[in-house]
């Protein structure tokens, strides 16, 4: 659990400078921070889940 | 005429850019602040300095180019090291207390840590571009 916390304080301060240094109104900032957010999480689930399955030997 | 223009634009970036660029690698947040971007910088500087204090806390290490560990490679460390520099002073004080050097490879959130400090420079690069973009005023 602890893992994913930290995935999410990462992806969440990374999303704000990436919505902050972005063009376009605010309105538009703020949606593409919180769509890097959630692609973020998004591909960490979904690699996460691969190397589940993955044999390790 | 689009070469004129191009010229005109390449020579209008005001001195105080590039003092900003400066000002903006070496405080997080800095250069908007100067420039009265107050949420920007906040948000900005903010992001970088919880970062680059999380990595540390979190057991990771900062990168330099002189060690003396066995098979230690100035080369390898060259691209890790520019990315710890992006932070600024927060690199420069760290090197000139030698804190946040040694390695906790037995700590559990130590890789955590280690991208934690490499991504806060790397961040502080992209604020820094910003704030001098925004002082060029090529960007709002």
């Amino acid at each position: 659990m602890r893992h994913v916390l930290w995935m999410v304080v990462f992806a969440g301060l990374t999303a704000a400078v990436f919505g902050v240094v972005a063009k376009g109104t605010d309105r538009h900032r703020l949606i593409y921070g919180l769509k890097v957010f959630g692609e973020f999480l998004g591909v960490a689930f979904i690699l996460g889940w691969i190397l589940y399955f993955l044999p390790y030997r | 005429m689009v070469a004129k223009q191009i010229e005109r634009e390449r020579v209008s970036t005001p001195d105080k850019a590039w003092g900003i660029g400066v000002a903006a690698w070496a405080v997080p947040g800095l250069g908007h602040l100067l420039q009265k971007k107050w949420g920007r910088g906040l948000l900005l500087g903010g992001a970088v300095w919880v970062m680059f204090v999380l990595g540390l806390i979190l057991g990771g290490h900062l990168f330099r180019l002189s060690g003396t560990d066995q098979g230690f490679s100035a080369l390898l460390q060259l691209l890790p090291m520019s990315a710890n520099f992006g932070a600024g002073l927060l690199y420069i004080v760290c090197w000139l207390t030698n804190s946040g050097f040694a390695e906790n490879a037995q700590r559990v959130t130590y890789e955590y840590g280690n991208t934690f400090l490499l991504v806060a420079g790397l961040l502080n690069y992209l604020a820094m571009l910003d704030a001098f973009d925004i002082a060029a005023r090529r960007k709002q």
